[in-house]
């Protein structure tokens, strides 16, 4: 069952890093890759880190704590120290909205 | 009487000019003990570090210490052993804590910097700096690699299950080390079975740390200070025995047979010349003395039943009849050391042979049958040393020359273990490493 919700303005995204967004509780980071948008957990599956700060190579993001990776259209860890990964959301623009699938 | 001006940077008066009156004064500075440190246990030796199977599974660790220096012995995911220093590249912090544990990394609490068992820093938090405004402010310089900042990689050596490591990548290897005569006899007790671990005594002696090492190069005092020895018949004066040395004399085995395979025979008047004033007194539990022969004793036409090897600097490998252990010396400063005891068993052991050998540790350790006498006689010698600095100790049962023997009365391990001291000590600062 989908539950698209509006998180942000595509406008508050921008290239290179990502940004916050906390829909019912959950902790969210959205990335903008050439035009693409993303949407994973923000929680860093390796450290205590927000993966909102990091930096984004390619299709991964860089956590800032310990470099470690994450293929943004997967969620699968990449580059050690992450091993586990992360949980990629459902996301699409709509109107100049980014909504996501929270189920 | 003669006397020796020492050159070099040891300026010790040593009556008579050999090593048999030592000064107190060996015990009681701390800058002498400082250069101990830097010139036995950080250069030019390997230092014990552990046994393997402290640490059988991949990613399992232990923190132990070379000297006084706190360092990690690591098992890789590719099942390699590792050491290396327990001191953050960052800020220098003592990031582990845990005694024991399996992990996939270390993170320093401090600043979260990541580190692999092999020593490799795999992370840095806020690295490539913090965004903001559109901005990324501060970070680590462009040109900072994380390759040029691991942890502090000591060179390892294992064998027979047993882990040594050394600060000093150019140390000569193990064997060379050890020299033939003690590999032999270690060799004898770490044969290629596999260890297992039977547990741990740990105590903090007030005493200076050679004070340790030259408890187990005295066979003199067993027979005399260790009562329960003389009152359950372990140990005779005449006992078959031989006292062996590596070439540089700083490391000793002390070899000594019993008849009748080991067995204590149970009167003290058979057993020493000094007479015991509790000939009476009885086990209440015999199994103590329950000691059975084992195979692996006998090293050419010899059955020895107990062989006690002391490697210089940091350890003492035991073998008392059916009890084996590990003891490893930490230095903590000029005038205390931590001794901690590993007793292990073989894989190959029965049950009934773990259960005796778990009875016989009860003769060892800090509050040990017999071992809890040497830890007092340490202390109340280091308390007199410290009062009279410029007194020495004697050291003349059997000469004051150093030379192996075949018999105990004799202490001559002592006088050839400062022989070794001197050489090293006095040596001038660049050539202090006088391995061959």
């Amino acid at each position: 069952m989908s539950n698209w919700i509006d998180v942000a303005a595509e406008a508050d995204l921008f290239e290179g890093a990502g940004i916050a967004v906390t829909p019912c509780g959950h902790d969210i980071a959205l990335f903008s890759v050439e035009g693409q948008v993303f949407a994973t957990d923000n929680q860093c599956t390796h450290g205590p880190a927000k993966l909102c700060d990091g930096f984004i190579e390619g299709t991964e993001i860089e956590c800032p704590f310990h470099q470690g990776r994450f293929d943004l259209r997967t969620g699968a860890a990449t580059l050690e120290p992450a091993s586990k990964p992360i949980k990629v959301w459902p996301v699409k623009v709509e109107a100049g909205r980014v909504l996501l699938d929270l189920g | 009487m003669t006397t020796t001006a020492c050159s070099g940077p040891d300026n010790l008066h040593w009556e008579g000019g050999g090593t048999s009156r030592i000064p107190f004064a060996v015990y009681t500075d701390e800058q002498r003990h400082q250069r101990e440190l830097d010139r036995f246990f950080y250069r030019g030796h390997w230092c014990y570090v552990g046994l393997e199977a402290e640490i059988p599974n991949p990613g399992d660790f232990k923190r132990t210490v070379v000297g006084e220096r706190s360092v990690i012995m690591t098992r890789a995911a590719d099942g390699q052993i590792h050491v290396v220093e327990n001191v953050c590249a960052h800020r220098g912090m003592r990031f582990c804590r845990k005694r024991h544990g399996n992990t996939t990394e270390f993170v320093c609490p401090y600043h979260q910097w990541s580190y692999t068992p092999d020593g490799s820093l795999q992370g840095v938090p806020l690295r490539r700096g913090v965004r903001q405004d559109g901005k990324v402010n501060g970070g680590m310089p462009a040109d900072f690699n994380p390759r040029d900042h691991g942890l502090t990689r000591l060179k390892v050596a294992v064998r027979g299950g047993v882990v040594f490591a050394s600060f000093d990548h150019e140390v000569e290897s193990l064997e060379d080390y050890m020299g033939s005569t003690i590999l032999r006899y270690f060799d004898r007790l770490f044969n290629g079975r596999k260890l297992t671990i039977l547990g741990y005594n740990r105590q903090r002696i007030p005493g200076n740390w050679k004070l340790m090492q030259e408890n187990i190069k005295d066979p003199y005092h067993p027979g005399l200070l260790h009562t329960w020895f003389v009152t359950f018949g372990l140990w005779r004066a005449d006992n078959k025995s031989e006292l062996r040395m590596d070439a540089h004399h700083r490391h000793a085995a002390m070899i000594s047979t019993r008849g009748s395979m080991g067995q204590a025979s149970g009167q003290a008047a058979q057993v020493t010349q000094v007479s015991s004033f509790k000939e009476s007194m009885q086990l209440e539990d015999p199994r103590f003395l329950d000691i059975v022969p084992e195979p692996w004793w006998q090293l050419d036409d010899k059955v020895p039943t107990a062989v006690m090897t002391t490697l210089f600097p940091s350890v003492i490998f035991q073998q008392q009849v059916n009890s084996v252990s590990t003891r490893h010396i930490q230095p903590d400063g000029h005038g205390a050391f931590d001794f901690v005891w590993t007793h292990f068993g073989f894989e190959d052991d029965s049950p009934e042979m773990t259960e005796r050998r778990l009875r016989q540790a009860n003769l060892f350790g800090p509050a040990g049958f017999v071992s809890a006498d040497d830890g007092e006689v340490i202390e109340f010698s280091q308390q007199a040393f410290d009062s009279k600095p410029q007194h020495r100790a004697l050291a003349e049962l059997g000469g004051r020359e150093v030379g192996e023997t075949d018999h105990m009365v004799t202490e001559t391990l002592i006088r050839g273990m400062y022989e070794y001291w001197r050489k090293v000590m006095e040596a001038p600062e660049h050539t202090a490493e006088v391995q061959p």
